[in-house]
């Protein structure tokens, strides 16, 4: 399975406007209106904002991966926004977070969710992946960031 | 001689295709079939590990999984027993390629039935994707089940 199968240059946005979490998260579900894969927006935020209050998904390294399998969408959905300025997420490390990644599956896609987290986690451990993904300036730079990187 | 025929599945579409063609097998080699679903247990500690996941979502995940491993072993049994193939279906947790292959050595497997294995997304894939694993340490022979059409032609034909 490969991270672009579904990551796709127009749901990457390169200079979110949100200040703040649950803006953030709503900034990145819009993006992802147009693929027809999300049928209930607000429902989908919703499940994402309670797993927030789980505890946070800001993992540290200036990274946040707000998740969640829900009904109100009907396939793996992922979205990329990269804040500039940065946002807290009430991050393990206490840090801002850069670089958020917004994912929701339906439940019956829990195992290509699973290992799509799984396989976006690693990349992330790679300090080179998200100097570049903070680096990269337009959604296709962004995507062949994340192709490189699948490749090595 | 062949006896044992076993089938890994995880509840994809290319899994119902390798349950299918398993299926067939059995019958027409007259071999016993045993069909296995893995809970992976070991990517949910991975996401743990990473602090992705916090506990509670990961036992969330990992009963919700039970049950649609459940709910696809009772799907391929009937689909067995509607075809008079004698089946044992086995729901089992934890790295899904170390449990196979146990499971393989301990019903003394003849042949092993998978799904079409997707071409690997990099060369350190090799190293994470269970299916490879799988292929490369089976100690039996492996199909890999590729032609989908003909299968479900092949499954629909036999009474």
């Amino acid at each position: 399975m490969k991270l672009t199968d579904f990551l796709r240059p127009e749901f990457c946005v390169v200079d979110l406007k949100a200040n703040n979490k649950e803006a953030a998260i709503r900034e990145l579900a819009s993006v992802l209106l147009p693929s027809g894969k999300v049928n209930n927006k607000e429902d989908f935020i919703k499940h994402i904002m309670e797993r927030e209050r789980l505890g946070s998904t800001g993992i540290g390294n200036r990274v946040a991966i707000p998740h969640a399998p829900t009904q109100s969408v009907n396939d793996l959905v992922v979205a990329f926004g990269r804040s500039v300025n940065g946002i807290d997420f009430q991050s393990l490390d206490g840090d801002e977070v850069n670089l958020i990644f917004l994912l929701g599956t339906n439940p019956d896609n829990l195992g290509i969710y699973l290992k799509f987290l799984a396989g976006l986690s690693r990349l992330l451990n790679n300090r080179q992946f998200r100097e570049e993904f903070m680096a990269a300036n337009s959604p296709a730079a962004i995507i062949e960031v994340l192709k490189k990187h699948e490749k090595s | 001689m062949i006896k044992n025929i076993l089938v890994s599945v995880s509840g994809s579409p290319d899994s119902l295709m390798a349950a299918k063609y398993a299926i067939c097998l059995a019958r027409v080699m007259q071999t016993k079939l045993f069909i296995v679903y893995v809970i992976d247990s070991k990517v949910l500690c991975e996401l743990l590990k990473s602090r992705i996941f916090v506990e509670a979502e990961a036992r969330s995940y990992e009963r919700d999984l039970n049950q649609q491993g459940e709910v696809f072993l009772a799907r391929a049994k009937k689909m067995a027993e509607s075809k008079r193939v004698a089946c044992e279906t086995f729901l089992l947790k934890g790295s899904v390629s170390d449990e196979v292959i146990a499971k393989i050595n301990e019903v003394g497997a003849d042949i092993l039935v998978m799904g079409e294995m997707k071409e690997l997304s990099s060369r350190s894939a090799i190293f994470y994707d269970e299916g490879e694993r799988i292929f490369r340490k089976s100690p039996c022979s492996v199909v890999m089940v590729k032609n989908h059409a003909m299968v479900e032609n092949l499954y629909k034909e036999m009474e």
